[in-house]
């Protein structure tokens, strides 16, 4: 299988993660590193950053899942953005859209956790 | 080595030689004097026939015995002893008297006498001759062969003298070829080499003392006296085969000797080589039999202390982490080994391609709050590699101020390279062991997966059914069943759980009980699916989630009506024309408050006859080809579109052919499910006319 990285940038109070290449049961480990890193550090306002991202699988979808309670618990969300039109019909076609935000631009999500102080 | 008669049975040697030997005897007995020529003849000929016979049975009785060349060579010693005694004691005894009286009793006597010298030198001979042969790589047999053979004609050329007593230069002239052949077959001595040091220095004391020995023996046996009389008058070849036996033995002692004087020196060299291949073979035993690496790694350290003259000996092995571990130690701490090792490596790191030697200094070694100094003054580091890749490093520890020389580098080298293969054997085990698992694993699984699914399609009116199963060498979650409601009612269901392996099979089981349960409990697909994702919600992983589209047909009134929670479209193909179904919902397990109940929309459709629905799980749309692109709709729909006309069995091997045809030798990743309808209304019912 293709790669995938990880790799989590401060932008402000809200944590983007830029992910890339192929998010499969292989290789959501790694994401999930991240987000478990994040919640070490009480970091609860994420966005992902699919711009680079060309395929996901069930295992892929599921580590979002897994985190996104914990961070509404804290006030804070996971939101998408950049997303490739294959993949958000993957997201789109499961109803992820009516539980998360997706947003063209990563700066909107951004400024959408700014919004609410 | 080829002698005559000497194929011939071990019992059948021992009869004829006990024969000749009575025969012998019984000559003895009756022509004790043996005066006449022909007598002497007869005698003659009857002892050389014993010797050859009891030298043919010793042979074979010795050899067994060629492992422990010293063994043999005491025996020699303690018969030449022997012979000594008897020669020493019997010359002062009877230094006066000679025999003028050939009596019968004398007779008798020096016969037994005779017989005791005769057993000693035969095996004194056979002794030697199996001394000759030992570790010799090139075949030596000619020069022995010839030796033999004078040693026969020195024999026989006795029987001239008595013909006339001044004819005794055939048998001087053989008796000194005999003695440069003896003198050169001496020099046959390999097998010392082979002895460890301790044995080398018996047998330099036990040389010595034989060869003076067998020089004593010469002498008393050359000059006349009782005893010369009395072997004389047994054998008159005999007694010159004994003489040459002497001379043999006092040549071949000395040289023996002198050859473990010289290999002293190198004896302990020599014995570390030996105990270096003998370890070396050891642990190729080991590796071949040991499962567990700590347990070789624990000899490994051991042999490597031993054999290189260290007095520490320590094997570090880098874990998947690449950290540090300590496999085993030798006449080390733990502690003390892992602080020391981390020191070295911590500074030598880069340095180490292959093995190198250090003088560490004073290397600190803190053990709790106690400094103490280890004055190793050499240590060898040798690294363990695989495939190119750093697994380990081998420690050797000198305390006295010597360094490790090649042949030591050479041999911890050779562990370490032990060690790497035996490291990569025990991770191949692991591995397969771990492999085996998951297959029993996977295997309860599929076990499973073909439990659950319905053995066969319902046959009903108006509907032609056919479903299709194809798993994942890692089975996935796929799922689909029918549930006959009543007879104008069929619902049916295509789900899909995420993730793979036994846990998805355990969830698709229990999907399976509550579709089955609700089926009958609740008409409407929306209630269905809400209730269904109530309890799984409950019982699901946080990142676990199942989509699925669940429908309930109306047989008498051809209408559908289903709902999607997450699923794939559900494609509809009426009049060449393919369309994609996807009313909304959200998957099951995704969210358990309202807004699941709340976005999940039922779709009803009036069905035409002929029409086609396909439902499937993406492990259709999502196979992918050596290009990595997917199947895809569009694929898919063409060749519904294209087979309509069909029955449903025939489109979907269509499909499966393509299928197969498109992803070709890439690995199906997923399990392909696909669920084929197609609406067959009878002409009566339907009053088309």
């Amino acid at each position: 299988m293709a790669d995938f990285n990880v790799n989590v940038r401060g932008v402000g109070s809200v944590n983007v993660i830029d992910v890339k290449g192929y998010l499969d049961a292989h290789t959501a480990p790694q994401l999930e590193t991240a987000f478990n890193k994040l919640i070490d550090e009480s970091q609860y306002r994420v966005v992902v950053n699919f711009d680079d991202l060309s395929y996901i699988s069930s295992a892929g979808l599921g580590v979002f899942m897994a985190y996104v309670e914990t961070m509404r618990e804290h006030e804070g969300d996971i939101k998408f953005s950049n997303m490739q039109d294959n993949v958000y019909n993957i997201f789109d076609l499961l109803g992820f859209p009516m539980l998360y935000e997706f947003y063209k631009e990563e700066s909107e999500a951004i400024n959408k956790f700014n919004d609410q102080g | 080595m080829k002698i005559p008669f000497s194929d011939v049975q071990q019992s059948r040697k021992l009869e004829s030689a006990i024969s000749i030997t009575v025969l012998l005897f019984i000559f003895k007995i009756l022509f004790y004097s043996a005066d006449t020529y022909i007598l002497f003849f007869f005698n003659e000929l009857l002892v050389f026939g014993s010797l050859y016979l009891w030298t043919l049975y010793i042979i074979d009785f010795i050899h067994p015995k060629a492992n422990s060349p010293l063994s043999i060579f005491l025996n020699i010693g303690i018969l030449t002893a022997l012979i000594f005694f008897i020669l020493a004691i019997s010359t002062a005894a009877f230094e006066q008297e000679t025999i003028s009286n050939s009596s019968f009793v004398t007779s008798f006597f020096s016969l037994i006498f005779s017989l005791v010298f005769f057993g000693a030198s035969i095996y004194i001979f056979t002794a030697f001759r199996e001394l000759f042969f030992l570790r010799q790589k090139r075949d030596p047999k000619t020069y022995y062969n010839t030796m033999m053979v004078f040693f026969v004609l020195v024999f026989f050329s006795n029987l001239l003298i008595r013909i006339n007593p001044d004819f005794d230069y055939p048998k001087n002239a053989f008796y000194v070829v005999t003695i440069v052949l003896i003198s050169i077959n001496s020099l046959r001595v390999a097998w010392i080499a082979f002895l460890p040091k301790r044995q080398k220095i018996s047998l330099l004391v036990l040389s010595v003392i034989l060869s003076v020995l067998f020089g004593f023996n010469f002498a008393l046996t050359l000059e006349g006296n009782i005893l010369t009389t009395t072997l004389m008058n047994f054998s008159a070849g005999f007694l010159s085969v004994l003489n040459l036996l002497m001379i043999y033995g006092t040549i071949y002692c000395g040289v023996i000797f002198f050859t473990a004087l010289f290999h002293l020196p190198t004896a302990e060299a020599f014995d570390r080589k030996a105990q270096e291949v003998t370890s070396l073979m050891d642990l190729t035993k080991l590796i071949t039999q040991v499962l567990d690496f700590k347990e070789l790694a624990n000899s490994i350290t051991q042999i490597t202390t031993k054999v290189c003259n260290s007095d520490s000996a320590w094997l570090i092995i880098v874990n998947e982490d690449n950290e540090y571990e300590l496999a085993s130690v030798n006449n080390i701490g733990y502690i003390e080994a892992e602080s020391l090792s981390r020191q070295i490596l911590k500074d030598n790191e880069e340095d180490i391609n292959s093995l190198i030697s250090i003088s560490p200094g004073n290397y600190n070694v803190a053990i709790r709050n106690d400094l103490r100094k280890f004055k190793f003054n050499w240590i060898v580091i040798a690294p363990l590699n695989i495939h190119d890749q750093r697994k380990g490093y081998l420690f050797a520890a000198r305390i006295k101020d010597f360094s490790f020389d090649e042949d030591d580098k050479k041999a911890i080298e050779a562990f370490s390279d032990y060690a790497s293969v035996s490291l990569e054997n025990a991770k191949l085990i692991e591995e397969s062991i771990e492999k085996e698992r998951l297959e029993k694993e996977l295997d309860v699984a599929r076990d499973i997966q073909y439990k659950i699914l319905p053995y066969e399609t319902p046959r009903v009116d108006k509907l032609e059914i056919s479903a299709l199963f194809v798993p994942a060498f890692e089975v996935g979650g796929d799922y689909y069943d029918f549930f006959e409601i009543d007879k104008d009612n069929l619902a049916f269901v295509i789900a899909d759980v995420s993730g793979k392996g036994i846990s998805a099979a355990f969830i698709m089981a229990e999907i399976k009980g509550i579709f089955e349960s609700l089926a009958r409990t609740y008409k409407s697909p929306k209630e269905v699916l809400i209730k269904a994702n109530e309890i799984l919600n409950n019982s699901l992983e946080k990142k676990s989630f199942v989509t699925a589209i669940y429908g309930l047909i109306n047989l008498p009134a051809n209408k559908l009506v289903f709902a999607r929670c997450g699923h794939s479209p559900l494609i509809l193909v009426r009049d060449n024309k393919a369309e994609r179904l996807t009313p909304p919902g959200i998957g099951l397990g995704l969210d358990d408050g309202p807004k699941f109940t709340d976005t999940l929309k039922e779709m009803e459709i009036e069905l035409n006859n002929n029409d086609i629905l396909a439902l499937y799980t993406d492990g259709v749309t999502e196979s992918q080809n050596a290009k990595q692109e997917d199947f895809g709709y569009e694929r898919f729909e063409k060749i519904i579109i294209s087979n309509a006309n069909a029955e449903t069995d025939l489109i979907s091997n269509k499909i499966m052919e393509q299928l197969t045809t498109f992803s070709q030798d890439n690995v199906q990743h997923d399990d392909i499910t696909l669920v084929i309808f197609k609406m067959k209304f009878n002409n009566k019912t339907s009053g088309v006319s």
